[in-house]
C-alpha cells in the first residue's frame, strides 16, 4: 500500500516536470548555465568581452541560419536545402558586387529572390506530389550549388563588400553599443519571430498544420499555402545569412555546407521537434548551447573530429530526453 | 495511358531500364571505346562504389515509416578510412582479417540505427543525422592531417580483375547475392509489409521492431561492402567525399522507382538507377560538358525522377479511389 502510494506520488511529479519542460526549455537553460559555468571555471579570459563577442556573433550566424529550419520543422517538414541558399547568398553578393559590378540594392534583392522562388519550389513540389520535403530540397539544394558552381566555373573569384564585414565584425558597434550588428538583427529577428509564431494567425496556422494537417484543413487552414510559405521564409533567411556570412572568412562554394547540420542540431537541441513542439526561442539557446560546447572544445584543444562527434551526442541525448515518437501498439 | 501507368505501376524500375538502355546507347555512339571489354573493369571498379551506396540506401527506405539512412556515405568512408589508416599499417592487410572486419562494422552501425529508430523511437532523419555526426567526426579524427594511402594486392585486383572477372562487378554482385538469399526468406515480405503500413503489419503479427532493426543493419552491411569498394578504387582515404555519396545515392534509389513512402520498390531498380546516374556522367564527360555542371545534372535528375514517380504512384491511387 505504501509502495503504491509512493509511486503514485512519484508518477505525479514525473509528469509536472515533463509538463514543465513541455511549456518551458527548463533543461536546456540549465545546461547552458553549467556549461557556460564550466568555461568560466577551466578556460582563462572566459568572460572578456572579446570571447563572449566573438561567441555571440557565433550564435548569432547559427541562430539565424535556424530560423528557416525551425519554421519548416513546425510546419512538419525538413529542409535540407538551407546549406545551398547559404553558400547562394554569399557567392552572389561576393560575384555580383566585385566580378560583375551591380548595384548593391540588385545585388541584395538578386540572392533573396532566388531564395523565394527556391522556397516556393521546394514547398509547391513536395506539397503538390506529396514527396518527402527531404528529398526534394535535397535535390533543389543541388541544383543551386550545381548552377552556382557551373556559373563561377568552379570557383568564387571576388571579394565581398565592406558593410558584410563590419556586420559580423567582433570588434565593430551598432549605434555606439559595443556588440556587432550581426547580434542586434538577430535579437531583432527573434522578437520578431517570437511574436509571429505565438500571436499572429499564420504563426498558430503552421503549429496546426504541424501537429495534425488533416485538422488544420478542416479547420479552415489553407495548408497548401502554409506549408509553402514556411519554406519561402527558409530559404529567404538562408541566402540573408549567406551574405553576412561572407563577410565572416570570404565566400566559396561550400560556405554553407556546416551550416545545414549545424542549424539542424541546434533546432533539435533546443527542443524544436517535427509536428509543432517547440517555438524559436529554442533554437536560439540551441545556438548557444551549441555555441558554448564548440568554444569549451576548442578551448581543451579537441579537434574538429570530436567536436562532430559530440554534436551527435548531443542531438541523441536531447532527443532520446524527451523527443520520441509514439510505440507502434499504441497506433494501430 | 493506363496501360502504360499499369505496366509501369507493376514495374516500377521500367522507366530506369529504358532509360539505362538508351543512355547506353547514347554512350556507345558518343565513344565507341566504352563498349570495348578492355575498359570494363575500370568502368566497373568506379561504378561499384556509387551503385553499393545506392544500394544500401534502399533497404532502410523501403521499410517506411519516414525511414532513410543519411548515414550511409559517412559509414562507407569511416569503412575506407579504417583499411587504409589502421588496418594495412598495422600489417593486417590479408583478405580473411579485413572483409570480415568491415562487414561486422557496417552490420553493426546499422543495428545501432535500426535500434535508435525502432526500440528509442528517434526519427530516422535523427537517428541518422547523430550517426552521420559521430562517423564523419571519427573520420576526420582518423584522417588526422594528411591524406593516408595504402592498397595490398587484393585490393588492387577488386578495383581490376580477379582473372578475367572484373572485381567491381564482384562486390556488386556479392550485394545482390546476400539480397537474393534474403528474398529467399520471409524477410523480404515483411519489409514490404512493414512499409506500406506498419500498424497494419504490427496487427498481422509481422515483428516490426525486427523487420525494421534488420533492414538498417542490411544497410550498413551493404555500406561496409561499399567502403571495400571505395578503399580498392580510391587507394586512400579521404573524409570530406562523405557528402557526396548520400546525395548521389538517393538520386539513384528514386531513379529506380523505389518510393520515398515505403511500399514501392527493388534493389534492381536502385541499381539500374544508379547505373543511369553513372551514364550520364560519362556521357556528359564525352560530350565535353564542364565538370563543374554535374551537380546540378544530378540534382535536377533527382527532383524530375521523384516528381515522376510520385505521378504514378498518385496516378493509380487516383484511380483506386
Amino acid at each position: 500500500m505504501t509502495s503504491l502510494s509512493l509511486s503514485s506520488r512519484q508518477l505525479a511529479a514525473q509528469h509536472r516536470i515533463a509538463d514543465l519542460q513541455r511549456r518551458f526549455p527548463l533543461l536546456q537553460v540549465l545546461a547552458l548555465a553549467v556549461l557556460y559555468l564550466a568555461g568560466a571555471l577551466t578556460v582563462p579570459g572566459w568572460t572578456s568581452t572579446s570571447t563572449t563577442s566573438s561567441m555571440l556573433v557565433m550564435a548569432g550566424l547559427l541562430g539565424m541560419a535556424g530560423i528557416g529550419q525551425t519554421i519548416v520543422v513546425l510546419g512538419g517538414g525538413i529542409d535540407f536545402s538551407v546549406g545551398a541558399f547559404i553558400t547562394a547568398g554569399a557567392v552572389f553578393i561576393t560575384e555580383l558586387t566585385s566580378v560583375d559590378h551591380w548595384p548593391m540594392w540588385a545585388a541584395i534583392a538578386f540572392p533573396l529572390a532566388v531564395g523565394v522562388i527556391g522556397g516556393t519550389l521546394n514547398g509547391v513540389i513536395s506539397y503538390r506530389f506529396r514527396i518527402e520535403p527531404l528529398i526534394v530540397t535535397l535535390g533543389i539544394g543541388s541544383l543551386l550549388t550545381g548552377v552556382l558552381t557551373g556559373w563561377v566555373s568552379g570557383a568564387v573569384s571576388g571579394t565581398p563588400p565592406a558593410w558584410t564585414d563590419s556586420a559580423v565584425s567582433v570588434v565593430s558597434r551598432t549605434f555606439g553599443l559595443p556588440v556587432p550588428p550581426v547580434v542586434v538583427i538577430w535579437l531583432a529577428l527573434a522578437v520578431i519571430i517570437g511574436i509571429v509564431l505565438a500571436r499572429t494567425q499564420p504563426g498558430r496556422s503552421l503549429y496546426l498544420n504541424g501537429t495534425n494537417p488533416a485538422a488544420a484543413r478542416l479547420a479552415l487552414v489553407r495548408t497548401g499555402w502554409t506549408w509553402t510559405a514556411g519554406f519561402i521564409v527558409s530559404a529567404a533567411a538562408a541566402t540573408f545569412v549567406g551574405m553576412l556570412l561572407a563577410g565572416n572568412g570570404g565566400s566559396n562554394l561550400t560556405s554553407g555546407d556546416p551550416y545545414l547540420f549545424q542549424a539542424l542540431t541546434a533546432v533539435i537541441v533546443g527542443g524544436t521537434m517535427f509536428g509543432g513542439r517547440g517555438d524559436y526561442w529554442r533554437t536560439v539557446l540551441g545556438a548557444l548551447i551549441l555555441t558554448v560546447v564548440t568554444y569549451l572544445l576548442e578551448a581543451h584543444n579537441y579537434s574538429i573530429g570530436v567536436q562532430e562527434m559530440v554534436y551527435g551526442l548531443l542531438i541523441m541525448i536531447v532527443v532520446a530526453a524527451y523527443g520520441r515518437e509514439r510505440k507502434i501498439r499504441d497506433r494501430v | 495511358m493506363i496501360g502504360a501507368v499499369r505496366f509501369l505501376r507493376s514495374r516500377p524500375y521500367a522507366f530506369a531500364l529504358v532509360l539505362f538502355v538508351l543512355l547506353l546507347i547514347a554512350n556507345i555512339i558518343a565513344q565507341p571505346s566504352f563498349a570495348g571489354p578492355s575498359n570494363w573493369p575500370e568502368t566497373l571498379a568506379i561504378f561499384a562504389p556509387f551503385a553499393i551506396a545506392a544500394l544500401a540506401s534502399t533497404p532502410a527506405i523501403m521499410s517506411g515509416g519516414g525511414g532513410i539512412d543519411i548515414s550511409i556515405g559517412p559509414l562507407m568512408t569511416v569503412v575506407d578510412m579504417i583499411i587504409v589508416a589502421v588496418l594495412l599499417p598495422h600489417g593486417l592487410g590479408a583478405p580473411w582479417v579485413v572483409v570480415p572486419i568491415c562487414l561486422v562494422l557496417g552490420a553493426a552501425v546499422g543495428a545501432v540505427n535500426g535500434t535508435l529508430v525502432t526500440v528509442l523511437r528517434f526519427q530516422p532523419v535523427v537517428a541518422t543525422l547523430c550517426m552521420n555526426f559521430i562517423l564523419t567526426g571519427l573520420a576526420t579524427q582518423i584522417e588526422g592531417g594528411s591524406t593516408p594511402q595504402g592498397s595490398t594486392w587484393w585490393t588492387d585486383d577488386l578495383a581490376g580483375s580477379f582473372g578475367p572477372v572484373p572485381g567491381g562487378l564482384i562486390s556488386i554482385a556479392v550485394v545482390l547475392a546476400i539480397w537474393y538469399g534474403l528474398s529467399r526468406t520471409a524477410y523480404l515480405r515483411n519489409l514490404y509489409a512493414t512499409g506500406g503500413d506498419d500498424a497494419a503489419a504490427f496487427s498481422a503479427g509481422v515483428d516490426v521492431t525486427r523487420v525494421r532493426i534488420l533492414a538498417y543493419t542490411t544497410g550498413g552491411l551493404f555500406a561496409g561492402i561499399g567502403g571495400l569498394a571505395l578503399m580498392a578504387v580510391l587507394r586512400e582515404g579521404e573524409a570530406s567525399d562523405a557528402t557526396m555519396y548520400t546525395l548521389v545515392a538517393l538520386a539513384a534509389v528514386a531513379l529506380g522507382g523505389t518510393a520515398f513512402t515505403g511500399k514501392r520498390g527493388s534493389l534492381i531498380g536502385t541499381l539500374l538507377g544508379a547505373a543511369c546516374m553513372y551514364l550520364i556522367t560519362n556521357v556528359l564527360s564525352a560530350a565535353r560538358v564542364p565538370d563543374t555542371w554535374t551537380n546540378a545534372i544530378y540534382g535536377g535528375l533527382l527532383v524530375i525522377a521523384v516528381i515522376f514517380s510520385a505521378g504514378l504512384a498518385n496516378a493509380t491511387q487516383a484511380r483506386a479511389t
